[in-house]
């Protein structure tokens, strides 16, 4: 036993010369950092909230670039963030408060379950600017901004109506909550704008990410019959599944189109960065205002702001279609048109729009039904 | 004996030709372990082609021997000689790849695995690639020479317990095995697959393998030893060869001859029946008869004394007595009142107390102190309690004057027990159950692995309480401690009470004879 | 020849210095690992272990957030070691969490304007008896049939989670929550009262008292005195003449009960309604506690403190640049070695030299 401890504290100490050998390297990256900072006017702290790991090539990483994008664009900012932050009320709100405390003046809150979190936050830092990505509440000092995914998704519709076979669309999605309902219901009326008889799939996962039970849904998708994939899901699994049969598929969050290059139409895409140097800019500039706008919705970009798109095509997209596609683009750019504008029937053919009229911000948010040609529950 | 007679150089070329044709020899091997000498010098050695007969009691030491043998234990002095060289073995392993394959009594399979894996499991000679086509080929033209019947390809859970045991043989076989040892080997199986088994292990025998049956049954030794070696109290008393052996002899062997003198008696049991069996019947374990037609009564202040071989049905009597064996048929009466299907709780309540076999295993809770372990039986009480609570002043109160007045040596009483010794152990586990004033005490292997002076202060508290007039029913192995203690004795072999003597009577010769399952009638 | 090998003995009692040196020791080993690898990847250790430690327990703040962190900690780690101690292995606590969870909210949300005084203790009562009941439903094929516990309530978890996820996804939701899967916001009535302006609630009063009683029922009553023989020899249970299986049934059913109110105290006492993901993993956490606690309960409020600080600490650190894959590693590997650590409370190396003569002829 004596040897034995002896050894113990042999190889404590060599652990311990490993570790003061190799503090060298780490402590000058750090002091670089803060020479930076004292050397300049004070800096405006930002600091951004992440629900999943910012490598996820999804959602987080979206918002990320974003991030960088803003800290690139304009020089006096700081940004810091943190990731992988669960929504349970007990951590996000920690979290959100810590941001606070460490002098951000700003804070992006990027996952819907950050939005009581972030309102609660908010009522003790009145300084501070609240963002919160996707919920519905807002506050003097808390505004809600989302993108108009919805548009996206109704091109690339176009492209895998014009792709499926079958007339079967299998679709992928995570939570039946409205922003994921209105991304289908979009998405399959720009289906049935090229292909009136085609019809849309859906099945729930119950999880934003978990590449295994995504790649499940899609196979079962396939094998009813599927012959395009498309998803509300972080994980190009479904796309991948589709490429493994020789099928089609439509991506989201980034290009999917490089982890399954043969399957892959298009993705609908999030490119946050503008958005968030021109609202990063307002506030410098004294001009941030949180009333309501767009529905429930401080903030609620669109194409026409270059905040959504389509990434490249797959080499399989026509020439057609791609014009077709780029056609109806510029007819919502130009705000003559918009996705749910009338006729739309729900699934017992009900009309829930009117011939003419254009669906309100606030009954977008509130989605909870799906448009005729979707088969699959909104529960 | 014979090279004795002869001029001492021819006598030693004789000695060395002959030990050349040992597979095996053990010599002078002894094992310790703490408070018990498991081998005392014994000597042992294996011809080639032969069956050799491991005879003893339990507890004689057959099992250590063996297991020195297959390498599980390294003995504390003597040495193993293999074909002639002095070997040490560091592990099984060893053991095997020097031709020594023991079967175990518990078999050592993976269920979900097939034969042909179960076989090369743990074989390092086996490549790393695997052809199991070629390695159960190889397995059923090695099973068929020996006429052991198994698919190699079949899966271990598909099969009977015989098929497992020859699984097991094959599994030796297949790593080379020159010696064989079995461990009981009938112990688990059905007649006609000890006649099937015993035909395979005389074909291996004939193709010069050594074989070693470790047993207990008479009967079997006369069936297929050549010779058969008899260990008692962890000597090897005697070899016998094909020849000398008859039953008498070795019962004798077994058992050995010396009683020794009574203890002094003041008193004489009464009349009352305390306990009384009526034709009681249950099953074991693995769902055979374990106890057949059952019938005797112990009185107060009487010893009633079960001698027999472990395993010929104690343990289901103790159980069976103490409520937590069901009986099939047959009623069990504790003064005149039918208990049959009492709860051990019950039980308790009614005045029976157990002193059980496995003293950590069931009597004493190893982890918790002294004091936790002293209340199991009287937790319950009014006088222990508080509401819900337990009240530990009055139990600490009950327990130091426990361990006082049965002069158990305890650290604290909050320790561990498993700290204490064997002797101290066996002294809390009776201070509890006598200081429950029982009606009935029953001792199961009461002095299993104590010294001598522990052995006496048992002996003297079972005595004490004899005079007290509790009904004492003492299940024993140990021959000596049966005919020292009890008033009279039962015999129980084989599941069935083959005799009941008063011990003044008691002849060893006789209870030898009962033990290995002649019936009472003939050897009255 | 001479040679010499390492064997692994369980030690007869581990000396009371071990107790307190070997987990310190491999609390210190772990940091100097994780020093290593911050500086490999270019982290300045010093920084990051201090701002960690004082993120957690160095300002009233963080140590406000670490102590509501060991709340449920504490609960569900009390709630698991009473069935451990019966070798029973309710590894269903955070599914009784949910259904305790569920009960509270249903409370909640059926009396909206309820008053405190009669709406808290009710839901106290339902969320237990709800967690309860859901550890009854493996504790009766257990105590009858001998099932392995240890399945079903790992099984039942993802059932209890996934029926929280039907009712706010469905049924549940906030009629005014734009169909995001949230139930209403409960009343004034069914919320905790928090301590000062921090998150620190009631449910902080419940760890304690019943680490309390855990102690007065464990080592005070007939029926805590059964838990301990039935757990640590159930042969010994048996022979006694104790009623096994009556509790097991009841020893599942309080396990599970207390979980339970663990998910009660963090809907009323932190969120204030019920959602997706409410717990993230505090009934699997709890096991890990109540391991390290060696089931002691007031072991068990010190480790949901510890354990709750390297968990706020954990994402304190984030901002400073380290990756949360970085902050996992570091406590994992805390976890690691004091698991490690464990073993050689309980066993020790020691060296057997072996003689070895002849040769192995084979």
């Amino acid at each position: 036993m004596k040897k034995f401890s002896s050894k113990i504290i042999l190889a404590f100490a060599a652990l311990l010369m490993v570790a003061l050998l190799t503090a060298g390297c780490g402590g000058s990256k750090t002091e670089n950092k803060t020479a930076g900072q004292s050397g300049e006017p004070e800096k405006l702290k930002v600091g951004f909230v992440y629900i999943g790991p910012v490598d996820d090539n999804g959602w987080t990483t979206a918002h990320d670039q974003g991030r960088k994008y803003l800290e690139e664009k304009l020089p006096y900012v700081e940004t810091s963030y943190v990731e992988n932050v669960p929504e349970n009320p007990a951590d996000a709100e920690r979290v959100i408060t810590q941001l606070a405390e460490e002098g951000n003046k700003v804070i992006f809150t990027t996952s819907f379950g950050y939005m009581d979190p972030t309102i609660n936050v908010a009522k003790k830092y009145p300084d501070v600017i609240f963002l919160h990505c996707s919920g519905y509440k807002n506050d003097k000092n808390v505004a809600a901004y989302f993108g108009r995914m919805y548009q996206a998704r109704y091109l690339s519709g176009i492209a895998a109506g014009k792709a499926t076979k079958s007339n079967l669309i299998g679709y992928v999605a995570a939570f039946p909550i409205p922003e994921v309902i209105r991304g289908i219901n979009a998405f399959t009326l720009g289906v049935q704008k090229v292909n009136p008889d085609a019809k849309v799939k859906v099945v729930w996962t119950h999880t934003w990410i978990d590449a295994a039970a995504e790649k499940d849904a899609a196979v079962a998708l396939l094998d009813s019959g599927a012959d395009v994939i498309a998803q509300h899901q972080d994980s190009p699994g479904p796309q991948q599944a589709a490429e493994a049969v020789g099928k089609f598929g439509v991506g989201y969050n980034s290009d999917m189109g490089k982890m399954a290059p043969k399957a892959v139409l298009t993705s609908p895409v999030w490119n946050w960065g503008p958005f968030y140097v021109q609202i990063v800019q307002a506030i410098k500039e004294g001009k941030f205002d949180s009333t309501p706008k767009c529905g429930s919705l401080t903030y609620w970009p669109g194409l026409k702001d270059g905040i959504i798109g389509l990434a490249p095509y797959g080499p399989m997209v026509s020439e057609e279609t791609k014009q077709l596609i780029e056609q109806e683009k510029q007819r919502i750019i130009s705000g003559e048109w918009d996705v749910f504008t009338g006729p739309i029937k729900d699934q017992q053919g009900q009309v829930k729009v009117p011939d003419g009229q254009k669906l309100s911000d606030n009954d977008m948010l509130n989605m909870d039904w799906f448009v005729q040609g979707v088969e699959g529950s909104t529960k | 004996m014979l090279a004795d007679a002869l001029p001492a150089t021819i006598a030693k070329g004789l000695k060395e030709s002959m030990s050349n044709s040992y597979l095996v020899e053990l010599k002078n091997i002894t094992k310790k372990f703490p408070g018990v000498i498991a081998n005392d010098k014994v000597n042992f050695n294996v011809k080639k082609g032969e069956i050799h007969a491991l005879l003893g009691e339990n507890g004689s030491g057959k099992s250590t021997l063996m297991s020195i043998l297959s390498g599980l234990y390294r003995p504390d002095e003597g040495e193993i000689i293999i074909n002639g060289t002095r070997m040490v073995f560091k592990s099984p392993r060893h053991a095997i790849s020097a031709g020594i394959g023991m079967v175990h009594q518990h078999f050592k399979l993976i269920d979900s695995f097939s034969v042909a894996e179960n076989v090369i499991l743990g074989d390092d000679r086996i490549p790393r690639v695997l052809n199991m086509k070629e390695i159960e080929k190889n397995l059923a033209q090695l099973s068929l020479r020996y006429g052991l019947h198994i698919n190699p390809a079949s899966m271990v859970w598909q099969l009977s317990v015989g098929e497992k045991q020859r699984v097991e043989i094959v599994k030796m076989l297949y790593r080379g095995s020159q010696v064989l040892i079995l461990d009981e080997p009938t112990a688990v199986l059905t007649p006609q697959e000890t006649d099937e088994l015993f035909r395979n292990i005389k074909e291996m025998a004939k193709s010069g393998r050594g074989i070693v049956v470790i047993t207990h049954k008479l009967h079997e030794v006369e069936q297929i030893a050549d010779r058969v070696t008899v260990l008692r109290k962890g000597n090897s008393v005697a070899t016998l060869e094909r020849d000398q052996i008859n039953r008498q002899e070795l019962a004798r062997l077994m058992v050995g001859q010396e009683i020794t003198t009574q203890c002094k008696r003041n008193t004489r049991p009464g009349t009352q029946k305390v306990l009384e069996l009526q034709n009681v019947s249950c099953l074991n374990d693995l769902g055979l008869s374990g106890l057949k037609n059952i019938t005797f009564e112990v009185h107060s202040g009487e010893i009633f004394g079960i001698a027999g071989v472990a395993g010929n049905g104690q343990r289901e009597l103790a159980e069976v007595i103490y409520g937590l064996r069901k009986i099939n048929s047959g009623s069990i009466l504790v003064n005149g009142t039918n208990i049959t299907g009492y709860s051990p709780r019950q039980m308790i309540d009614c005045g029976v107390a157990l002193v059980p076999e496995d003293r950590l295993g069931t009597g004493l809770i190893p982890n918790l102190g002294t004091i936790d372990n002293l209340i199991l039986k009287d937790y319950r009480k009014e006088k222990m309690n508080r509401g819900p609570f337990i009240n530990w002043q009055k139990a600490k109160q009950k327990v130091s004057r426990l361990v006082d007045s049965f002069e158990v040596k305890v650290s604290s009483l909050e320790a561990p027990v498993k700290l204490l010794s064997g002797g101290n152990l066996q002294r809390l586990l009776l201070a509890r159950e006598i200081s429950s004033k029982p009606q009935l005490l029953i001792a199961v292997y009461p002095v299993r692995g104590l010294d001598i002076k522990a052995t006496e202060a048992i002996h003297e508290l079972l005595m004490g309480q004899r005079e007290k007039g509790t009904a004492i029913l003492l299940i024993s192995e140990d021959l000596d401690e049966i005919c020292k203690l009890s008033d009279r004795i039962g015999v129980l072999s084989n599941g069935s009470i083959t005799g009941i003597i008063s011990s003044d009577q008691a002849d060893i010769n006789e209870i030898g004879l009962l033990m290995m399952g002649e019936t009472g009638a003939e050897a009255i | 020849m001479i040679l010499s090998s390492y064997t692994i003995e369980k030690r007869l009692a581990p000396s009371s210095t071990a107790f307190i040196f070997i987990p310190v020791l491999s609390i210190v080993l772990a940091l100097i690992f994780g020093a290593v690898f911050l500086n490999l990847s270019g982290f300045n250790f010093i920084e990051i272990y201090t701002k960690m430690f004082t993120g957690a327990f160095g300002s009233y703040y963080g140590l406000t957030e670490t102590i509501v962190r060991s709340i449920p900690l504490t609960i569900t780690g009390l709630g698991v070691a009473l069935a451990f101690r019966m070798q029973l292995w309710n590894i269903g606590g955070e599914g009784q969490l949910y259904m305790g969870a569920f009960a509270a909210t249903w409370v909640a949300l059926s009396f909206p304007s309820g008053s405190a005084w009669w709406l808290l203790p009710a839901m106290v009562l339902l969320s237990m008896l709800a967690g309860g009941l859901w550890a009854l439903l493996p504790a009766i094929p257990k105590a009858l049939w001998g099932v392995n516990e240890i399945i079903t309530t790992l099984m039942l978890n993802y059932v209890a989670i996934f029926w929280v996820d039907y009712l706010v996804y469905g049924p549940w939701k906030d009629p005014n929550g734009f169909n995001f899967p949230l139930t209403a916001q409960f009343g004034p009535g069914a919320i905790l009262p928090a301590l000062g302006n921090s998150r620190i609630h009631a449910g902080l009063f419940f760890g304690i008292i019943l680490a309390v009683l855990f102690y007065i029922v464990i080592y005070h009553t007939r029926w805590g005195y059964e838990i301990r023989v039935t757990g640590e020899n159930p042969n010994s249970a048996k022979y006694a003449g104790m009623n096994t299986l009556k509790n097991i049934i009841l020893v599942m059913v309080v396990s599970g009960a207390v979980c339970g109110l663990a998910g009660m105290s963090e809907v009323s006492g932190i969120g204030g309604r019920l959602q997706h993901g409410l717990s993230p993993g505090y009934g699997f956490t709890a096991i890990i506690v109540a391991w390290l606690s060696r089931l002691n309960p007031f072991a068990i409020i010190i480790v949901s403190f510890l354990l709750g600080g390297l968990q706020v600490g954990g994402y304190i650190v984030q901002t400073s640049g380290i990756p949360s894959s970085m902050v996992s590693m570091l406590q994992g590997m805390l976890l690691f070695f004091v698991l490690g650590g464990e073993l050689l409370t309980n066993y020790r190396i020691s060296k057997t030299p072996v003689t070895m003569s002849g040769v192995d002829n084979r």
